[in-house]
């Protein structure tokens, strides 16, 4: 057995070595080291999944009633959800929230946090072509492009994330095609800001966790993109 | 099922990432289990049975669209007001960032401590291929693991 064989072996299952990988363990002291780093972040891995169980779960499966309980609690839920949803559809019949395209931004910034925790280095290129698709050109990309990625926004449109490494920080930004606010809306939430300002083809916002960052942040995408080209 | 039920519990949260659609279909495997009891020919392969109904249970739910459904109860005090870098958090948001055919298999040998051969019959696909799914999630962990330790010091 080769060391690769031995780090491909030691990574499918640390905990079940066969006995050749366990005596080339032993014989290699490069191995030897890999190994207990393996088990140094597989420990840790264990700590992350044992996520706590609720109180009483094996005696409610027993019981087998806890589901019914909840279920009717849910179509409680379901009701009253259905009741203010129509409600509201009365109050704002005919005049949508001035601010809904910069709420919906941070809405669903709130609902993807992993855009801003799992960063990965994307295409620059990649990020140019969907500007020029959605009518636009960029000058200067406004910060290190981060992550990129087509999502289902929360309104039923769907919109690309992108999310910029900047001196001001990291940076959401949303393009979305079709839909168009009359103007520039700006609304905070959960401890975040957000700018939507309309572009011929849709608009775009900008969520950061500050109102002056958003500002700079969209006075930077202004600069550097040339949406009317 | 006293013995399952915790092992089971975390398996289904971390497949769904929402602890009542967990309790749910952890209920619902019980009951599916219970009414199969008669097709369990080895009571050694116990737990695996289970893993395999659950798992079923959730393609049913994703059938039925409950999935869909049940994604506007969804419990905010679930998700982080912010990105988060705490140790734990950050490598359970790695985990949950992992593509399902990577996450899938290693969820099955962390929390269910099946084996290679066992996850491949589970799956229905090769040991080869379970491996290799296996081999790159490690990979991907640790890569990430690393690099957000690097972004963590340089801050």
């Amino acid at each position: 057995m080769n060391c690769l064989e031995f780090h491909r072996l030691k990574l499918a299952d640390p905990r079940r070595l066969s006995a050749e990988a366990q005596t080339h363990l032993e014989g290699c002291p490069d191995c030897f080291a890999f190994a207990q780093d393996v088990d140094r972040s597989e420990r840790k891995l264990e700590q992350a999944l044992i996520t706590p169980v609720p109180d009483g779960l094996a005696d409610r499966m027993l019981l087998g009633r806890r589901g019914s309980s909840r279920r009717v609690w849910r179509v409680w839920a379901l009701a009253a959800s259905v009741v203010l949803a129509t409600a509201l559809t009365v109050v704002y019949l005919g005049s949508a929230p001035p601010d809904q395209y910069a709420r919906l931004a941070i809405e669903h910034l709130v609902n993807e946090p992993e855009a801003l925790t799992t960063l990965r280095d994307a295409d620059a290129e990649a990020f140019r072509t969907i500007v020029q698709n959605f009518g636009g050109t960029v000058k200067a990309l406004p910060g290190r492009v981060r992550y990129i990625r087509l999502c289902p926004l929360e309104d039923g449109t769907t919109g690309w994330h992108i999310v910029f490494e900047t001196p001001e920080g990291l940076a959401t930004l949303l393009l979305v095609p079709g839909k168009q606010p009359d103007a520039t809306q700006v609304a905070s939430a959960e401890g975040w800001s957000a700018l939507a300002r309309p572009t011929p083809r849709g608009y775009y916002a900008v969520v950061t966790a500050s109102s002056a960052a958003t500002a700079r942040i969209d006075r930077m995408v202004q600069e550097r993109i040339d949406w009317k080209a | 099922m006293r013995a399952y039920s915790a092992d089971l519990y975390r398996y289904a949260h971390w497949l769904c990432r929402d602890r009542h659609l967990a309790e749910d279909l952890v209920q619902e495997a019980f009951a599916r289990a219970w009414s199969a009891w008669a097709d369990l020919r080895d009571l050694a392969q116990a737990k695996a049975w289970l893993f395999a109904i659950l798992r079923n249970e959730r393609a049913r739910m994703f059938a039925r669209k409950q999935v869909a459904t049940l994604a506007g109860e969804l419990d905010e005090s679930q998700l982080p007001p912010a990105p988060s870098f705490e140790p734990g958090l950050e490598m359970a948001q790695i985990v949950a960032m992992l593509p399902e055919t990577y996450r899938e298999p290693l969820l099955l040998q962390v929390l269910g401590g099946f084996s290679c051969a066992e996850i491949a019959a589970m799956l229905a696909t090769s040991e080869g291929a379970v491996m290799t799914r296996l081999t790159r999630a490690r990979q991907a962990l640790r890569q990430q693991y690393t690099e957000a330790g690097k972004r963590k010091a340089a801050r």
